[in-house]
């Protein structure tokens, strides 16, 4: 029986309305107990002056799978530092791993728990490439992980809708995939866009066909929203939506909410979909708009998204956005490929630059959001990694959103234009650490319906941060003091102390599965593996990812 | 007809099923039997003949081998110590071949990492055709089911592929009613009685027509050729007319496939690969297009996914004093042995019995049991050889398949009583750590 005691730190844990209370907190096998009196722990540290929390969820991170590895193949300059490679680390624990925008499995974990976060998600999981995903997640040291698979791009699916299927067999077809490639979500990317960039279409509105099955992005997303609902699947529909990128794109993400008719989801990376085409530019902020919406629809919740300047790779599932974006690539190079019938991928490295109109408008957007939403539980903290930006910019993140007066000076430097004319300028309000808690562990945990992770509340796993209070925040975000993953300390000032396997969150859905014939059937005329390899068991799930812990979410009571 | 005993086949249930680990199309269609009295094993459903050959090599029973240090036979612990002290003593060593699964992948970068070598697989030359275009310029790829679902224009670079690769053109679903019309181009294919024949019989399936298409010069001139006759930027007269036809039909297709296979690109082949990027890049403007890489089996392509993934850098890459460096030139197994770089080699090969160029240099062999014969004969040198399981056949594992998307399961089909790589790797690592921390006096 292993014992932790924190003790003299102050609180913060908005899942049980706790804000910066004084309290220890006590940890056994793993779990978050209750401190009894006077009992000695084998780990008792002095934490005051230190702020706890528990440890950070990413719900949106590119972290592994088939477009991550090709974007670290492209991308060797971000390998090396300058003409010479990058050293050795000095920490014995650590096996050579670099990269900052596109890291190695290996270095994505240490750099994550250093941080004080100790769960991450992949949001794209392919469902021909579901293997190879969890074998990735799972050379991820330290982290629990787990992946949304895509969907509304295969044909298959788009064949169903298209020949007016039964909605139950679309569902079924729904479940069966989530639990054949072991997801913890459904994403959508450019509902339909995908699959008709395949028939060399080039763009697609909300209310506009498929070039092939006629098909709108309508129709996708709201299939799709519908049948998580019916199965229960604890977190919603995860959105890209359609004509990322594009300025005046605020008009489809208003179409997309519209289309959910209610439904739940959650419409990630926002910042890239809230554009206007107002100004000299014809590109401007719909900030407003969007938060607007968003604070009049209960049913979404939305991840940001936010841009960094500097070096970075945008891999995102979009194909049909990606290759339009593709000529503005810098370094001169990307990827893309067309995959399974299933979905695609695009690969483009991108520099954001102070002095890009364009550029300093997304950073403005995203911290705009950011502000602009009042609820705090519908928003999770994400710079779309590494998209917007690595994650390791998240404490720099966190000192833009807490301290006015340092987000100005930054504005500042920005295109002139921009500086003198973002809304940002006039918005004074400064997110609390409380906010912050929210937005980075509880909020991610209750919308992915994770009860025993994003809280320190008895019962809970012990994965916690301390950070030492400070108030520059970027410091005080960048290395806690302390770092524990189910109770076992794993970072310390910094440095790595311990290298447990992470779990796999996955959800389980239930369905009929008579609708596995018409699988067999298209596997066998289409497909290019046999259907008998499509799912992967638990036993397989589990030599994937190193032998970890399988963490199966409970779906809820499915809604018809 | 003899008495076969099926070891597994396709279509029964998932714990029946079997994927050939001995190309990188990685097909999970076909069958493994036993036939009583035959030496090895049998393919079923399928006339693939390097299946067949693989197959064969294999006995349906545990394989009675034991492994050998200096040529003489020995149990796996001593082995595994004395490759430990080898290791242990080298000043840089080389893991090279890398024929292994996954699990074995993900084993070897450990041991590799610590100890400061060299990985390059045996295909690495092939391999890195694509990967240094990849990383110059990027690339526009597709996959066997998108290719089977739509493309009605499939141009193989440098001819046919299926004298290497059996079942590639049934995988492309040529024949098939999904695509009506397919026109296939083998550009540059050798003028020999094969080449006829395999035209005159894709020729004959439903829906396919096909055209054999010369090259124009070498095979670097005919794709510069080619991508400056599609952008239009080709001087009046310089590109013949098949060439100028084929990049009408490339224009005009929906969806044109461009494969190429790595293993056949002469020196350099990475200028070829890159004209074939840049032809796609132009393509896709005004229609679709992708190439399909051929290439990375035997567990080379596997070794570059996980090395990539783990540190962030694929093969040709070691953890050196100066940090972690890739040097895609300088690190070929073929020129570090020849230059005397490296003073100690590590080869997997547990798909087959490639060799490497020389062993004249203190060794460890992980390989397949057939492999023991050509290496115990006299050596002066150091040297172990441990057999290993080949992932597919005795054990289970995952491999990739060649267009780098679907990772596929393996399956055991005969129980070999063999370690896997990945197991004497980290019986390797665990022992080098006990070296380090209680060295031999």
């Amino acid at each position: 029986m292993t014992t932790v005691l924190l003790h003299g730190g102050r609180v913060i844990d908005p899942t049980n309305g706790v804000d910066g209370d004084q309290r220890d907190i006590a940890v056994r096998d793993g779990r978050i107990v209750a401190p009894t009196p006077g009992e000695p722990a084998d780990l008792d540290i002095d934490v005051s002056g230190c702020i706890l929390m528990a440890g950070g969820i990413d719900m949106h991170t590119h972290i592994g799978g088939g477009k991550v590895n090709l974007a670290r193949l492209l991308m060797p300059e971000d390998h090396r530092a300058g003409a010479n490679p990058h050293a050795l680390p000095a920490n014995l624990l650590e096996l050579a791993s670099c990269g900052t925008c596109t890291p190695g499995t290996l270095a994505t974990g240490y750099r994550y728990a250093e941080m004080g976060y100790t769960t991450a998600f992949e949001p794209a999981m392919v469902a021909s490439n579901a293997r190879h995903t969890h074998m990735e997640m799972g050379d991820v040291p330290i982290l629990d992980h787990g992946a949304y698979v895509m969907l509304g791009n295969d044909e298959l699916f788009l064949a169903m809708l298209a020949r007016g299927a039964d909605f139950q067999q679309i569902r079924d077809y729904t479940a069966w995939t989530m639990r054949a490639t072991k997801a913890m979500g459904v994403k959508v990317v450019n509902p339909a866009g995908i699959s008709a960039f395949k028939f060399n279409q080039r763009q697609l509105d909300v209310d506009e066909g498929h070039a092939h099955w006629q098909v709108t992005p309508r129709q996708v997303l709201h299939t799709l929203a519908r049948a998580l609902r019916e199965l229960g699947v604890p977190h919603p529909l995860h959105i890209h939506g359609s004509n990322l990128g594009v300025a005046g794109n605020i008009e489809s993400t208003l179409a997309t909410i519209a289309a959910l008719e209610g439904l739940p989801a959650h419409l990630t990376h926002v910042q890239f979909h809230a554009y206007g085409r107002e100004g000299p530019k014809k590109f401007s902020s719909a900030a407003v708009p969007l938060a607007e919406a968003v604070n009049t629809h209960p049913n979404i919740s939305i991840d940001i998204g936010q841009i960094m300047f500097g070096q970075t790779v945008t891999a995102s599932g979009d194909t049909m956005r990606q290759f339009a974006n593709a000529d503005l690539a810098s370094p001169r190079k990307w990827i893309g490929a067309d995959i399974e019938c299933d979905a695609g991928c695009g690969i483009v490295p991108f520099r954001y630059r102070e002095q890009s109109y364009v550029n300093a408008l997304q950073w403005a957007i995203g911290l705009e959001i950011f502000l602009l939403v009042r609820d705090p539980w519908r928003v999770v903290l994400t710079t779309d990694h590494p998209n917007g930006g690595p994650f390791t910019s998240y404490p720099h993140l966190i000192r833009l959103l807490m301290d006015r007066e340092f987000r100005n000076e930054q504005l500042a430097r920005l295109h002139p234009e921009v500086a003198a004319q973002a809304a940002l300028r006039g918005i004074t309000r400064e997110l609390t650490l409380f906010e912050i808690a929210i937005m980075t562990r509880a909020a991610p945990a209750r919308l992915l319906g994770l009860h025993d992770r994003g809280h320190l509340g008895v019962g809970a796993a012990a994965d916690i941060a301390v950070y030492r209070e400070q108030p520059d925040r970027e410091a005080m975000f960048s290395v806690p003091d302390c770092v524990f993953k189910d109770g076992t300390l794993v970072a310390r000032a910094g440095r790595i102390t311990a290298l447990p396997v992470g779990g796999t969150h996955f959800v389980e859905p239930d369905y009929d599965t008579a609708g596995e014939t018409t699988l067999r059937t298209h596997f066998a005329s289409h497909g290019s593996v046999n259907f008998d390899h499509a799912a992967i068991s638990h036993d397989e799930l589990c030599s994937c990812c190193n032998g970890g812990r399988l963490l199966p979410a409970v779906c809820f009571q499915g809604e018809t | 007809m003899s008495e076969l005993t099926v070891m597994a086949q396709a279509s029964a249930n998932a714990g029946a099923c079997w994927t050939c680990p001995f190309c990188p199309l990685l097909c999970d269609r076909f069958g493994v039997a036993a036939e009583a009295g035959a030496a090895g094993l049998h393919l079923t459903g399928s006339s693939c003949r390097r299946a067949a050959e693989a197959l064969a090599r294999f006995k349906p029973g545990p394989s009675p081998s034991t492994p050998l240090v200096n040529g003489q036979t020995t149990d796996l612990d001593t082995a595994v110590a004395a490759a430990a002290r080898l290791l242990q003593g080298s000043r840089q060593p080389l893991f090279a071949g890398l024929g292994t699964d996954v699990a074995g992948a993900r084993a070897l970068h450990a041991l590799a990492t610590d100890i400061g070598a060299i990985s390059d697989a045996a295909h690495g030359a092939a391999l890195m055709h694509g990967l240094r275009a990849l990383q110059d310029r990027g690339a526009f790829t597709t996959t066997l089911a998108e290719v089977r679902t739509r493309a009605d224009l499939i141009v193989c670079i440098g001819g046919s592929p299926s004298a290497s690769l059996p079942e590639f053109f049934r995988r492309c679903g040529l024949g098939e009613a999904t695509v009506a019309a397919r026109h296939v181009v083998l550009l540059g294919s050798p003028a020999d009685g094969n080449a006829a024949d395999e035209h005159d019989a894709l020729a004959r399936l439903p829906g396919i027509t096909v055209e054999a298409v010369a090259l124009q010069g070498d095979l670097f001139d005919t794709v510069a050729l080619l991508a400056a006759s599609i952008a239009g930027t080709a001087p009046p007269g310089a590109v013949n007319e098949p060439l100028r036809k084929l990049a009408g039909r490339l224009h005009t297709a929906h969806y044109g496939v461009l494969t190429w296979e790595a293993a056949r690109l002469p020196a350099q082949g990475a200028l070829i690969v890159e004209a074939l990027n840049r032809i796609v890049g132009t393509l896709n403007r005004r229609t679709r297009a992708a190439t399909l890489p051929l290439g990375g089996g035997d567990g080379a392509a596997t070794a570059n996914q996980v090395h990539a993934w783990l540190s962030g850098l694929p093969l040709r890459t070691r953890a050196g004093p100066a940090g972690l460096e890739h040097e895609p030139l300088r690190f070929d197994t073929d020129r570090l042995l020849a230059d005397r770089a490296v003073d100690t080699l590590l080869w997997v090969s547990s798909f087959g019995a490639a060799r490497p160029l020389t062993l004249d240099l203190p060794h460890i062999v992980l390989g397949p049991v057939a492999m023991a014969g050509q290496l115990a004969s006299g050596t002066h040198l150091p040297s172990v050889f441990i057999p290993v399981s080949t992932p597919g056949i005795g054990s289970a594992g995952h491999l990739f398949r060649t267009d780098g998307v679907v990772l596929m399961p393996l399956h055991k089909v005969i129980d070999d009583g063999l370690p896997t790589v990945a197991d004497v790797a980290r019986q390797l690592r665990l022992a080098l750590t006990a070296l380090r921390v209680n060295p031999p006096q």
